[in-house]
């Protein structure tokens, strides 16, 4: 790859407007909590400088790191984002609204959990296994949705919203039923044992060897939808149906797999959450994550090399909003409204003040 | 008819697209008050662009449109609406739940304080109905009614918004007969209250029994106008269809004609609408065109799907931009959508970019389409050179079967020359092709046979030789048939008959 095509690659027309409209929104941001605090600019600085890592000097004379923990957050959270993001995406790229990512995820994270915690073989094979668990489960039911569009006409969105009750039911009673630890003080799995469980690289962080499953999974993504023929089929398909149709495309094979491997990668962020950051599967794990992820890949524009870097802000401007909560008199809801108001400025098909044809 | 009379001119409105299409050429048209005027051509003639122009939705590159004697320029249909002019569409658009009277004041509700008076607005929509003898019950839901009360309410629902100037898109094109009867008497009774309509149509039994006065489009000029009632059928049609194309191209076949490649018989599809199949009988031979002619909505496209639903057909579709290309995807992705499965362009499942980007190069030189590179979205390119791209990809397979459909519509001349030439030596090469166009020209300059469609069946089989366009336009429009008229190869070219009904 040339040097030029390399920058064209990494920094593409439309990621000038996205980074254009992060601006405008953190500016945004500081008017609004202009609005709300006594000490607005300390503020702003500390949602925006708030995960940034401080290398300091100790009385001892040697260097360490203070706050590695928050950043440690921002790179776990840009991993469930980025692998959430790509669950969205690959749909949408087959014009599919599916927005199972959250059912999915759960029972990715459930599939992982019993995996890990019956596995009684070599050690080493557990967590493969485990990821694997966790896809086929995500995979599957994702698989069902695209069957229940194709074989009954069912509308992807209603089903897979009703499929995410059904997912998050499931995870439950298995949590509450099967694999409770009775000596948690709280309805939980065990800990997952050290053999189906990632070391942290960061200490008290969930920041593991699955940093690296982030770009590799965009990496897939791009290759699946950029050079194979099943991806080319998911493209036509999502760009134009009536064509896809007339050229003789298999346009329910396209559009069921494209919904099933959206759900092997939300599948993997399940087994990201249950192995790397918590290890051990909270009955509450918190539903919502899907419609995160959702964010994340129309920030993206739906472009899979611009996941990580959405993620990666999502992430961060999440750390941000705690830490500005933390000290000072700002609640974080503020940082949502960011979130929320570059989603807005990236999705406009065009600036206000500037008639640009769409 | 005095100057004042004159609601709406057009002088010399011209309309060429940013790709360099040219919809419209010198329009002059008048329509006065208390007339009906009807505008006629083929699809593809022009006519949408020209009632878009006078409804706000293009803004024309050339002329002018004088409404009263003033020159206007919409830039919205809003501003339309204020100037008096209301569209009744092609398609309804009602809000199906929505009762008749609220449909009508839709958008410009009759309000007290920001509350709706829905019996005020019962009332208007009634005292309208009745002034105007378009009967509707205003309290009927809009989806319980027929389609042609649907369009009556559309009708009314320009009214209510005070337009004196009607333009009818297709209007009667999706009615029964007895509805379609129905709306004429209504514009009829519109225009003695002194209203002016435009009525947009491809039926020439509109422009006789309807419209005062007619003007004809093709190719987006005005070929013909005048009074309806010094105009006859058969002069309308050949205006209509034009002349004879110059032989720039030589139609004659290489070689007669072999074995039958594509055989259909008895097909049938009901439909409920003039766009079905009764009992069509067919066959291609390699080496030959079968041009199926007909004004357009008696079947042709229906048979052409179905034609090309039958496997191992290689069809250029009706609908470029919905279903010919996907507008938004690169010229290359657009070039492999019927041979990506195999190789050199994909192995076991992946893609081969390098041969890809050199088959589609090879494209694009071989059929001079002007194009930045494959990596180009194909939307941007002109109509002709997506065409080329299209008819490329049809024929990169080497098909024995070919269902080209309106194949050089909306394309520039030259490229619709090279177009036809390319199917010539298709047909050259031992294929067979049914050739569906509009474009009666086109048919004879490129057929060897030629069946006309009415209603969804074969109404007249010719010998294309020799074959005046004059000679078809009667079965086109149903008022003659041959009996058991069918596009066997063994069918006999009987004599014409006219129809006694």
């Amino acid at each position: 790859m040339t040097l030029a095509a390399m920058s064209t690659f990494l920094a593409p027309p439309g990621a000038r407007r996205a980074l254009a409209a992060v601006g405008v929104a953190l500016l945004a941001g500081l008017l609004l909590i202009a609005c709300v605090s006594d000490e607005p600019l300390r503020a702003w600085l500390i949602l925006l400088t708030g995960p940034l890592p401080e290398l300091r000097l100790a009385a001892d004379g040697s260097w360490h790191w203070r706050r590695l923990v928050r950043f440690g957050t921002v790179l776990q959270d840009t991993v469930t984002l980025s692998l959430l993001g790509l669950a969205v995406l690959i749909p949408f790229r087959a014009r599919q609204f599916a927005l199972g990512a959250d059912g999915q995820l759960f029972l990715g994270a459930l599939g992982g959990a019993l995996v890990g915690l019956a596995w009684s073989g070599p050690g080493w094979m557990a967590l493969p296994l485990a990821a694997m668990a966790a896809m086929l489960a995500g995979g599957l039911w994702g698989a069902a949705t695209g069957i229940l569009k194709w074989r009954c006409g069912a509308n992807e969105m209603v089903v897979s919203l009703m499929l995410n009750l059904v997912a998050i039911e499931i995870y439950r009673l298995a949590i509450m039923t099967w694999l409770r630890d009775p000596g948690a003080g709280f309805p939980a799995t065990p800990f997952l044992p050290p053999q189906a469980s990632f070391a942290p690289l960061i200490a008290n962080t969930g920041v593991s060897a699955m940093l690296a499953a982030a770009p590799l999974a965009v990496l897939a993504v791009a290759l699946l939808l950029g050079r194979t023929t099943l991806g080319y089929e998911i493209r036509v398909t999502g760009a134009a149906p009536g064509f896809a149709a007339t050229a003789g495309l298999p346009v329910g094979r396209a559009m069921i797999l494209s919904m099933a491997l959206g759900g092997v990668l939300a599948g993997l962020a399940g087994f990201h959450i249950g192995h790397a950051v918590l290890g051990r599967l909270p009955v509450d794990l918190a539903p919502g994550l899907g419609f995160e992820g959702l964010l994340v890949a129309l920030l993206a524009r739906h472009q899979p090399r611009a996941i990580i870097g959405a993620a990666f802000f999502y992430a961060w401007l999440r750390a941000g909003g705690q830490a500005m909560e933390r000290s000072t008199d700002v609640a974080r809801e503020i940082a949502l409204v960011l979130q929320a108001l570059v989603i807005v400025l990236v999705m406009a098909e065009r600036w206000p003040w500037r008639k640009e044809s769409a | 008819m005095s100057e004042q009379s004159v609601r709406l001119a057009l002088r010399g409105l011209g309309k060429r697209y940013p790709n360099g299409v040219l919809a419209n050429d010198g329009i002059d048209l008048h329509l006065a008050r208390g007339e009906i005027h009807a505008l006629i051509g083929e699809n593809g003639a022009g006519k949408s662009t020209l009632v878009k122009m006078l409804y706000g939705l293009e803004q024309p590159t050339a002329g002018a449109i004088l409404l009263d004697g003033c020159a206007v320029g919409f830039k919205s249909p809003a501003e339309a609406i204020r100037a008096g002019i209301g569209l009744v569409p092609q398609h309804v658009q009602l809000v199906p739940s929505f009762s008749v009277a609220r449909n009508v004041v839709l958008g410009a509700e009759p309000a007290r304080g920001g509350w709706l008076r829905h019996r005020a607005a019962a009332r208007t929509v009634e005292d309208l109905a009745q002034r105007y003898g378009l009967a509707a019950d205003p309290a009927a839901l809009a989806g319980s009614l027929s389609l042609g009360q649907q369009q009556r309410v559309e009708i009314l629902k320009a009214l209510y918004r005070g337009a004196d100037l009607l333009l009818l898109d297709e209007a009667g094109a999706v009615l029964s007969p007895d509805e379609a009867d129905a709306l004429y008497r209504a514009l009829r009774k519109l225009a003695d209250a002194g209203l002016s309509v435009l009525l947009i149509t491809h039926k020439i039994l509109d422009v006789l029994d309807v419209a005062d006065r007619y003007t004809v489009l093709r190719r987006g000029r005005v070929v013909a106008s005048g009074r309806s009632r010094e105009a006859d059928a058969a002069g309308l049609a050949a205006h209509i269809v034009g002349r004879a194309l110059p032989p720039t191209v030589d139609a004659a076949p290489s070689a007669a004609p072999s074995t039958v490649l594509l055989r259909a018989r008895g097909l049938v599809r009901v439909t409920g609408s003039a766009e079905c199949l009764d009992n069509v009988d067919l066959d291609v031979a390699g080496g030959e065109i079968l041009g199926i002619a007909g004004v357009e909505g008696n079947g042709q496209a229906l048979l052409a799907r179905v034609l090309a639903g039958m496997g191992q057909v290689a069809l250029v579709p009706e609908d470029r931009l919905h279903d010919g290309v996907a507008p938004t995807l690169s010229i290359a992705d657009n070039a492999i959508a019927t041979s990506y499965r195999s190789p050199p362009l994909s192995r076991r499942g992946w893609l081969q970019r390098p041969a890809i980007d050199a088959a589609t190069r090879a494209m694009l030189s071989e059929y001079g389409v002007v194009a930045r590179g494959p990596e180009q979205p194909i939307g941007e390119l002109s109509g002709g050179n997506m065409q080329k791209i299209v008819l490329a990809r049809a024929l990169a397979s080497r098909p024995r079967v070919l269902v080209a459909c309106q194949p050089t519509r909306g394309v520039d001349i030259g490229a619709a020359q090279f177009l036809r030439t390319r199917l010539l030596a298709l047909r050259d090469s031992g294929a067979a092709i049914v050739l569906v166009s509009a474009d009666l020209d086109e048919i004879l300059a490129l057929s060897s046979r030629v069946a006309v469609m009415h209603r969804g069946a074969i109404v007249g089989h010719f010998r294309a030789a020799g074959l005046a366009p004059r000679t078809l336009a009667g079965y086109m429009t149903g008022a003659l048939r041959q009996p058991q008229a069918a596009a066997r190869i063994d069918s006999l070219f009987v004599a014409p008959v006219e129809d006694t009904r």
